[in-house]
């Protein structure tokens, strides 16, 4: 019988309502006291939490996992208790063989849960299905093209139908490829100036409005990740009202940075969604912080070569698991996102999306992390824990430390 | 959120001078003004019969060419001899990074031969801004071209010759016909130019070959030839690429002639003693008329003669550059 007792902590629970100064008990993993601060018994381990606050554990819908180990470990001390891995050309999972020997890996590991997403085509080829409902079956809580691209309009039809069939969630990209071709960044002004080709906005738009289409068309229950474009948040929004079964999230990074962050020539920008306008920017804010987007990591660690080469010739994406909640407290102290806005959009609602239960609770398991929003962080590639040095904050003054980190009633990560 | 340096100033010294040649942004009237005073006072040397200046005597420049080009090269080579430089030209397109070797490798390769500049000429953006960020500190990079963004030597030698050929830059109406989309050449003339005081930029074209972003660098768009051309100084052809087609970009030479063509009939449009300028090497019937570009106020191959002088200028500014942030980081060691 194990007890852990946080105490003087600041709870904040948007799902419940909460937000007081609290002690909560631990026993055995599960949640069985949530007292006033002050008013527990300290018998047993006691971690004094210093008014820090306490809130649900994070859950990333979208994080690339080449390294399971290094990558969780990473993971549990940015505060996240489950990583849903994306698929990547390199890896993916188009049988129920491949769910296992990552189920397998993750429970070696012992860190952070992770989540396999399932492939939704045959090595994401995007032309013939994978076998979904096997993936289901084998413990995919969704199923993803990752950005392999869907070209084909009928095919993406047949998958929607055949996941509604099974309740599938299928997991989507926004993205019209021929409208992208050969795009490496925002088509606007910094693009024309830089000579790099840019990605219209309507490469998108185009996409999602054919794809909203067919989600009315065949009822099926989808997610659009990492949306980048100020207009698709309000299609997204025009959907749901309309009562059809759509989520989106948008990665931390267009949140954080625009396409004039591409300037030097930096490739550590180079990513895909494109980073886009300031307008883009500020309208995806606003559709997180309304309660529609949720926010993923979009995490891409890459190795040095990959990104050490001229700009359109670096690999794309960012290495962001290890300061994701630090990106997202630097937003709230910059009064630009708000924090239960914040929980929200990284944990409670990616937990309806994917069907989890969450939230401190009595009687709950425990999920949650104890963070000091206030403390300055800075990272540095040394102190990064992933794999991927790729960061676009490396230098960069951020807040919120995290101090503990339980998921499924066990601790992962104490400081 | 920012952590970028401003990419313009990677190419000067703390004290402002020129290290790199990589692009015309950014840089001051000042500037852009010596390395034209700098290449004309060359353009007197090149008249005489022993042509060679001392100023890279001892020197190492490597051609660094991942793209094919003979006349750019040629160039760049006759201004490395003509400073007293050894030179070695490597053609990339075929060699090294064919066989998988990366850029990075490439470089380190390069520097192992102790090489004091590089000129590069590369088909990404950003490809010579890469390298100056990456080879040893007192290597000088010259962008010889990259990608769409930047050829700066190209644009300081058009400066040259509207200077020479118009009195200067000042207040002239500047209009560039073409293919701005792909054309690194116009980006580099508009910033250029706008620095040096034209008083109109001009941008001329289809909407599929002319983004509308141009404005934000100080140009205006015509999609007329007509308008575009009315009362211009200068009037600057751009290449038409033959995959342009293909891309589905213009639907055939024929009717891009007939459209945005220069013909002697259109050239009337601009002022009498208005020049012709061409990068080169022209397409004769798709860009420009044969008469146009043979005709009297087609400077053409004055640009190509100049451009020799231009590059042995900031070859030798950006050498001197060095050399002067490198004495004074030894003896900031020293102290």
């Amino acid at each position: 019988m194990s007890t852990l007792t946080l105490t003087h902590a600041q709870l904040l629970d948007p799902s419940q309502e909460l937000n007081q100064l609290s002690d909560v008990v631990i026993e055995n993993g599960l949640i069985t006291a949530i007292t006033a601060a002050g008013q527990s018994s300290s018998e047993h381990d006691e971690f004094n939490t210093k008014n820090a606050l306490l809130i649900p554990a994070l859950i990333d819908l979208s994080a690339q996992v080449s390294n399971v180990a290094c990558e969780t470990l990473a993971a549990a001390k940015g505060g996240i208790s489950i990583l849903c891995a994306q698929p990547s050309s390199k890896s993916f999972i188009d049988t129920p063989a491949g769910v296992s020997l990552i189920q397998q890996a993750s429970a070696a590991a012992s860190n952070s849960q992770l989540l396999p997403l399932g492939a939704l085509t045959q090595a994401l080829s995007g032309d013939q299905l994978a076998n979904m409902h096997s993936l289901k079956q084998a413990g995919c809580i969704a199923l993803s093209n990752a950005r392999a691209p869907i070209k084909n309009a009928l095919v993406l039809r047949r998958i929607m139908e055949y996941a509604a069939t099974h309740d599938i969630l299928i997991m989507l990209t926004a993205e019209d490829v021929d409208l992208s071709a050969n795009g490496k960044m925002h088509e606007g002004p910094t693009a024309n100036r830089l000579g790099l080709t840019g990605i219209a906005e309507v490469a998108e738009t185009a996409s999602l409005a054919q794809q909203l289409l067919l989600i009315e068309l065949t009822g099926c229950r989808a997610h659009f990740s990492q949306l980048s474009c100020g207009r698709s948040v309000e299609m997204i929004r025009n959907a749901q009202a309309q009562g059809l079964a759509v989520s989106a999230d948008v990665a931390i990074a267009n949140l954080m940075f625009t396409d004039v962050d591409v300037n030097g020539f930096d490739s550590t920008f180079n990513v895909q969604p494109p980073l886009r306008s300031e307008d883009d920017r500020k309208a995806l804010l606003a559709g997180v912080n309304d309660g529609t987007l949720a926010i993923c990591s979009n995490h891409q660690p890459k190795d040095i070569a990959a990104k050490k080469a001229p700009f359109a010739a670096a690999e794309s994406g960012m290495s962001i698991i290890d300061s994701w909640l630090s990106m997202m407290l630097t937003l709230v102290k910059n009064k630009e996102l708000e924090l239960r806005a914040l929980i929200h959009a990284s944990s409670i609602l990616p937990a309806r999306i994917l069907g989890l239960t969450q939230g401190v609770q009595v009687g709950q398991k425990a999920n949650l992390v104890v963070v000091d929003q206030a403390a300055e962080v800075c990272y540095q590639e040394e102190t990064l824990l992933s794999s991927g040095k790729n960061s676009p904050v490396l230098g960069i003054d951020l807040v919120g430390e995290v101090k503990l980190t339980i998921a499924e009633g066990r601790e992962i990560y104490r400081v | 959120m920012t952590r970028h340096s401003d990419p313009t100033q990677v190419q000067l010294t703390a004290d402002g001078r020129l290290k790199h040649f990589l692009t015309t942004e950014g840089l001051s009237k000042a500037l852009l003004t010596e390395i034209l005073d700098l290449a004309d006072s060359f353009i007197s040397t090149q008249e005489r019969a022993v042509k060679k200046v001392p100023l890279l005597r001892g020197k190492t420049v490597v051609n660094l060419f991942f793209e094919n080009s003979t006349r750019t090269r040629s160039t760049f080579e006759l201004a490395a001899k003509r400073l007293s430089a050894d030179i070695l030209n490597l053609d990339i397109a075929r060699s090294a990074t064919s066989k998988g070797e990366t850029l990075m490798d490439t470089l380190w390769n390069l520097e192992a031969m102790y090489s004091d500049m590089f000129v590069v000429r590369h088909a990404d953006s950003g490809a010579a801004h890469f390298i100056a960020e990456q080879v040893t500190p007192g290597v000088a990079i010259i962008n010889a071209g990259d990608g769409r963004h930047a050829h700066p030597t190209q644009a300081m030698l058009d400066m040259l010759t509207i200077r020479r050929h118009k009195g200067s830059i000042e207040g002239k109406t500047v209009a560039i016909v073409g293919d701005i989309l792909h054309s690194r050449v116009a980006r580099s003339q508009i910033h250029a130019l706008k620095t040096l005081g034209a008083k109109e930029i001009r941008v001329i074209g289809p909407a599929t070959l002319v983004p509308k972003e141009m404005t934000d660098l100080g140009a205006s768009i015509h999609y007329d030839m007509t308008r575009g051309l009315k009362d211009a100084d200068v009037v600057i052809m751009l290449r038409l690429q033959k995959e342009r087609m293909s891309d589905a970009l213009l639907p055939s030479e024929s009717e891009y002639f007939k459209l945005y063509g220069l013909t002697e009939e259109k050239l009337k449009l601009a002022k009498d003693d208005a020049i012709v300028m061409h990068p080169g090497p022209i397409n004769r019937g798709v860009e420009i008329d044969s008469a146009v570009a043979d005709g009297e106020q087609s400077v053409i191959l004055n640009q190509v003669s100049y451009g020799i002088a231009v590059r042995m200028a900031v070859m030798a500014m950006a050498m001197s550059g060095q050399a002067s942030e490198q004495a004074k980081q030894k003896a900031g060691d020293n102290a």
